[in-house]
């Protein structure tokens, strides 16, 4: 005998609700050409890639649109080292609306032309940039940063794709300090809208180092994570500390189906106590 | 340190590396080895404690026949870390020491368990849990005119949980807890 109570789409009636957030994001890979000083995963070129395959983030598109699921997040290490990322992209794009999260740096020669692929209505790319000063933003994030995403940007938005701009920041998100640092977003072509703030979270090498914001689960959106390693409790869980890979926010080590982490993680949302809502603004 | 003497071959996790779906075993402080290696993998840690915690419970056999179930198996599948572990509960649990040493192997089980039906139940534990292949019918027989089929059917899942849990603790090297081997030691069965 079926419970004819229980929801036929757990999933897609409780993003319906505002109880479980329509995103789920993929960690695509764990490396990257650089090595910031807040980075969550530890990435640097000598990362352990922890690759996601291409087939495993198509299915996990195919099935989150299947769950009720609303959007899709690609994140890293950085996405674009795989050769395979944009046709990957394009084809998760056909399921659901997509934001890519870039470092910027990789949009010279060849690979900008392989990146203006990505011109299409269900994906955007996300670029970091924490200053305007080109020292205080290359300390963070590597030298050359700077100039790298400021080039990058008008020639990606020139060829048609859609770009926002990330800022990682120590201080308020409201800090009059970052104008300088909006208006240039402004003048790169990006709508300020499009211009996202958040602080460091205290977690992978920005806690070795101190910096940021503590934040337990309760503080980061549960949005479900997908990564090599398993699914995990928002896109800040599969954090890396020194070489030791995060299992506090850990929900599964099955990734697909993705039913499975999916329901995970409405049980730990419903099993938290009232009240218990992001509270940091951590986006 | 392991069972014998190595480390864990896995990553035990702590209270504050617990998934969120295994916080709840770590509330009350340390869960034991058992706990905080499944944990790495949450979304078995709750169907199998599900599964083992009845199996290894009393039920309706009582402590006494269920840990014949466990530290016996767990003698005969060489499991070092279950051997530890049941002699301190099966002593709580009333057992004599000479019950205990018998169910060890340390000395001839007739020594211990004088009473035919004990015995022959315990022939149905050495039965599934020290040897492979078909049952002879006799050992069957000789258990069933002594207990009620659920009472062997219950004895089944036990040790069937506890060879799970032998095999678990034994491949992945699970330790002692310090004041086991303490208690242990005080007991003069190390």
């Amino acid at each position: 005998m079926t419970d004819t109570l229980a929801p036929s789409r757990p999933i897609a009636e409780a993003v319906h609700a505002g109880t479980l957030p329509g995103r789920v994001w993929l960690y695509s890979n764990y490396h990257c050409n650089l090595a910031c000083s807040y980075c969550l995963t530890e990435s640097s070129p000598r990362s352990e890639r922890r690759i996601l395959s291409a087939e495993q983030m198509v299915a996990v598109a195919e099935q989150a649109t299947e769950l009720g699921f609303t959007a899709l997040g690609v994140t890293g290490g950085e996405p674009l080292l795989l050769p395979w990322l944009p046709e990957a992209v394009l084809e998760m794009a056909q399921h659901l609306p997509l934001v890519l999260l870039t470092n910027g740096t990789l949009f010279s020669g060849e690979r900008l032309e392989r990146a203006a692929k990505l011109a299409h209505p269900n994906v955007a790319l996300q670029i970091s940039l924490d200053s305007h000063l080109p020292d205080v933003n290359d300390m963070a994030r590597g030298p050359d940063n700077f100039a790298k995403v400021v080039e990058a940007v008008p020639r990606l938005i020139a060829r048609g794709v859609q770009v926002r701009i990330a800022t990682t920041t120590a201080g308020p998100a409201d800090d009059p300090a970052l104008d300088p640092l909006r208006q240039l977003v402004i003048s790169l072509g990006v709508a300020a809208d499009d211009h996202l703030v958040r602080p460091i979270v205290r977690r992978g090498r920005a806690d070795e180092l101190g910096l940021g914001v503590r934040a337990v689960a309760r503080d980061i959106p549960s949005e479900l994570t997908i990564a090599a390693d398993g699914a995990f409790w928002g896109s800040f869980g599969p954090t890396v500390r020194n070489g030791r890979l995060d299992t506090d926010l850990l929900l599964t080590r099955t990734i697909l189906p993705l039913s499975i982490p999916a329901n995970a993680l409405l049980a730990a949302i419903l099993g938290m106590p009232e009240g218990a809502d992001a509270k940091l603004g951590i986006r | 340190m392991g069972n014998d003497g190595a480390m864990a071959r896995v990553e035990l996790l702590d209270a504050d590396q617990a998934p969120l779906s295994a916080q709840q075993y770590f509330a009350g402080g340390d869960p034991g080895p058992i706990v905080a290696a499944l944990a790495t993998v949450p979304e078995l840690l709750g169907p199998a404690l599900g599964f083992v915690g009845p199996a290894l419970s009393a039920g309706s056999v009582g402590l006494r026949a269920t840990e014949f179930a466990i530290l016996r198996t767990s003698t005969l599948q060489g499991c070092t870390y279950c051997i530890h572990a049941h002699t301190a509960v099966s002593l709580d649990a009333g057992l004599t020491p000479s019950e205990v040493r018998a169910l060890r192997g340390d000395i001839p089980l007739e020594d211990g368990f004088p009473s035919e039906s004990e015995r022959a139940l315990i022939g149905w534990i050495d039965a599934l849990a020290g040897a492979t292949g078909q049952i002879p019918d006799d050992v069957w027989q000789a258990a069933r005119q002594h207990w009620a089929e659920h009472v062997l059917i219950e004895i089944s899942v036990t040790v069937g949980a506890t060879m799970f849990l032998n095999r678990f603790a034994t491949g992945l090297q699970l330790p002692t807890a310090p004041h086991v081997l303490q208690r242990l030691a005080d007991e003069g069965m190390s």
